[in-house]
């Protein structure tokens, strides 16, 4: 007899179940995250606006030379909201505020996609690398983020936009060098935890190599409060965003919520309240859906803030 | 401390029949009080396919001990001081090529002659004549290919042991795709040795070395149906390793996640893991102390049966001396970073030699004995930060005598198969006899 020989193997079922697994999971986690109305809210308020940005030039005639920036139509200066051509009004240089607060919404998407995807990546891979490794290297890593911390997120994304000189470009970059240490600070403590777990030792015991503990263990385990961050992060960096916009640290005319409130501050004292107030909701809106939505998934995701609902 | 401690171990049995020997290990702990001596020259031996017990309180070095075995003890804190486990692995029965024969006592495994000497024995195999290979010495590469495949280890509490976020099926299809993927290519009768590039994909895909292009690439269908083939492959291997602890509904339980099993069913999956690749020695690290009572009693009785059928050692960790007495076929007791004594179990339970073990078995809570006080040792584990030469137990022995706290008892034999550290057995003969404890000196 061949003992090394198992009793009779059975069928295999067919490996594509691995993936049903995996949907069905998904399929219960969103439906989690959506039976929270407040979630829920967040939800629908976020993919109103990213339909809105996606369909931008079809919604709105594009501004033939640049799109990003704003038309100018010289002949209805400060007109408010309900004239013909221009429901939500002019700014008093003539820019449409319809099309500012349209096309804002795909600046601000492209703002904060970007930004995320940067902070994310670098702060994860650094946190990751420190926590992992731990001892010089993790001493090493922590004191260039605790040097970033110091620094209060608005001032030091001013300081290096305005160093940089004004342009949205400059805006993005200065917002990715100020983001990243939190995810670096969340990942690090997050797989320094995670690493203790048993299953990382056994993992060891049934002879995994470190890179494949990291991306099989720690890695699934420690990325769920990265990710309600980064939702949240998602709404912030479009807050902060516009606040650099408004003191004009991105090009004049560009047809970005941040812009279009300063362009139309001055004319609030004379009634002509349009041009701020309805870019000013975009950006509100903005970072209360992504809130929301944070704070559904954070409830969903992680179990340690469990909530009495 | 003596010098003397670092005499290798004498044990009756016959050095072919042990598959791991631990040689005098000591495991320090750099703390703030100060460096610990949690494992303090510990000798013993395992032989092939017994379960050895290995008892103690809380604290006493057992799972530091254990997980030595397989280099998991965190270093630093930890510092390894000294000492050497040596392993001998078996390898296919060259008679019968793993058909299982009677030159391998149907085990179809083997242990292979020393490379060193041939079969002489040398020091470097321990005197053995058997391929021995030092598991605090080795490489990562190769320590990596014994973890799981001849050296395997079930832990404290499955709830603990195994990853949230992986499903059972994914979770044990990691051992094979680890240790056979040889199998699992041959499973999916894939060429192992085809050249072509899909081939290299796959044979790296089975080796877990593809990246995330690579993977992308096994998505599209004519790769894909030889990925899904290994992974079925993968899938059959996992549904026998399960079948074999007799879980119920193996299929279904493939693709849940642990926390829609219950612990027994948790540990039955760690026991499919840590036995799938048909270890040589398996280090159970209290395997049911997270488990209810009866729960435990077939898990245990699980763990015998496979053990018996694959002639797997057992290297049992435990507290509850009343469950070795019952599993056991040897027992090592120790206390505070030492062996006190080693044994054959009936004889250890029925007649224990070192006033430790005897005041541990008079602990042990009896269902037949009438209510009243339970009995326990009087005085606490001694502190192990830079102990002195003296014997460890002497604050708490009720036999203490003079040499007690001046001298460090070390493992004697005494009768056969039997070994005992203390000076009511192996007085020194140096040391006046007015300073030695009473040879009758018994409890009770």
């Amino acid at each position: 007899m061949d003992v090394t020989e198992r009793l009779p193997i059975p069928p295999a079922p067919p490996s594509e179940s691995a993936l049903r697994v995996r949907a069905r999971r998904a399929g219960e986690l969103t439906a989690n995250v959506l039976s929270n109305p407040t979630t829920l809210t967040g939800l629908i308020i976020i993919l109103l606006m990213i339909s809105m940005a996606l369909l931008a030039p079809w919604i709105t005639v594009p501004n033939t030379p640049d799109p990003t920036q704003m038309p100018r139509d010289w002949g209805a200066i400060a007109v408010p909201p309900g004239s013909p051509g221009h429901p939500l009004g002019t700014t008093n240089t003539g820019g449409d505020v319809l099309y500012g607060v349209i096309w804002g919404a795909r600046t601000s998407l492209r703002l904060s996609l970007i930004v995320v995807s940067i902070t994310v990546t670098v702060g994860v891979a650094i946190g990751s690398l420190a926590g992992f490794l731990g001892g010089r290297i993790d001493e090493i890593l922590m004191r260039i983020v605790d040097v970033f911390l110091s620094i209060p997120e608005l001032i030091f994304a001013l300081a290096i936009a305005a160093v940089l000189g004004p342009s949205f470009r400059n805006i993005i970059l200065a917002l990715a060098v100020v983001f990243w240490v939190k995810y670096a600070r969340i990942m690090r403590a997050q797989v320094i935890h995670v690493k203790q777990n048993e299953y990382v030792d056994a993992a060891r015991v049934i002879g995994d190599a470190p890179l494949r503990i990291f991306g099989k263990d720690i890695l699934p385990n420690s990325i769920t409060p990265v990710i309600v961050q980064a939702t949240l992060d998602m709404g912030n960096i479009v807050l902060v965003g516009a606040t650099l916009s408004f003191i004009g640290l991105a090009e004049a005319g560009l047809a970005e919520w941040g812009v279009l409130v300063s362009e139309g501050q001055a004319g609030i004292s004379a009634g002509r309240w349009w041009a701020s107030t309805f870019p000013g909701m975009m950006v509100f809106l903005w970072a209360l859906a992504f809130n929301l939505l944070g704070d559904g998934l954070r409830d969903v995701l992680d179990p340690r803030t469990e909530t009495s609902r | 401390m003596t010098s003397a401690a670092v005499e290798p171990t004498p044990t009756a049995a016959p050095a072919a029949s042990v598959i791991a020997s631990v040689r005098d290990l000591r495991v320090h702990f750099r703390t703030k009080a100060g460096i610990v001596h949690a494992v303090d020259g510990v000798n013993f031996d395992i032989r092939n396919g017994e379960t050895l017990g290995l008892v103690g309180e809380t604290g006493c070095g057992k799972s530091v001990t254990a997980r030595s075995f397989l280099q998991l003890v965190p270093m630093p804190p930890g510092i390894p001081v000294s000492g050497s486990i040596l392993f001998r692995p078996r390898n296919p029965c060259p008679d019968c090529l793993g058909e299982g024969c009677s030159a391998c006592d149907r085990t179809g495994r083997v242990s292979s002659p020393c490379p060193a000497c041939s079969g002489e024995g040398c020091q470097h195999c321990d005197q053995t004549g058997l391929e021995t290979i030092d598991l605090l010495d080795l490489p990562d590469q190769q320590l990596r290919d014994i973890r799981g495949d001849r050296i395997a280890m079930i832990f404290q509490d499955p709830g603990k042991a195994l990853n949230p976020a992986l499903s059972v099926r994914d979770q044990l299809g990691e051992v094979f795709f680890t240790h056979r993927s040889a199998e699992l290519l041959d499973a999916a009768g894939i060429d192992p040795d085809t050249q072509s590039v899909t081939g290299r994909m796959i044979r790296r895909k089975a080796n877990m070395r593809s990246r995330g292009v690579e993977n992308l690439a096994l998505a599209i269908p004519p790769l894909r149906d030889r990925r899904v083939a290994l992974a079925s492959a993968a899938d059959g291997m996992v549904a026998a390793a399960l079948a074999e602890t007799q879980i119920p509904n193996p299929m279904s339980v493939m693709d849940r996640f642990p926390h829609e099993l219950s612990g027994g069913m948790k540990q039955r999956v760690m026991i499919a893991q840590a036995l799938a690749c048909n270890p040589d020695l398996l280090i159970a690290d209290e395997p049911t102390t997270a488990l209810d009572v009866t729960v435990q009693a077939r898990i245990i009785e699980l763990i015998s049966q496979l053990q018996e059928r694959y002639r797997t050692a057992v290297l049992y960790i435990s507290h509850d001396l009343s469950l070795v007495k019952r599993v056991c076929d040897r027992t090592a007791v120790m206390y505070a970073g030492q062996i006190v004594e080693v044994g054959d179990s009936d004889q250890i339970f029925h007649d224990p030699e070192h006033p430790y073990t005897q005041g541990l078995i008079e602990a042990i809570p009896s269902t037949n004995r009438e209510r009243g006080r339970l009995e326990a040792i009087e005085g606490t584990v001694p502190e192990l930060i830079e102990p002195e030469s003296a014997c460890r137990f002497a604050g708490r022995c009720p036999h203490t005598a003079p040499v007690c706290t001046t001298h460090d008892p070390v493992l004697e034999p005494i009768g056969e198969d039997r070994l005992v550290a203390c000076f009511i057995h192996n007085p020194p003969a140096t040391v006046p006899t007015e300073q030695l404890p009473r040879p009758d000196g018994r409890l009770l």
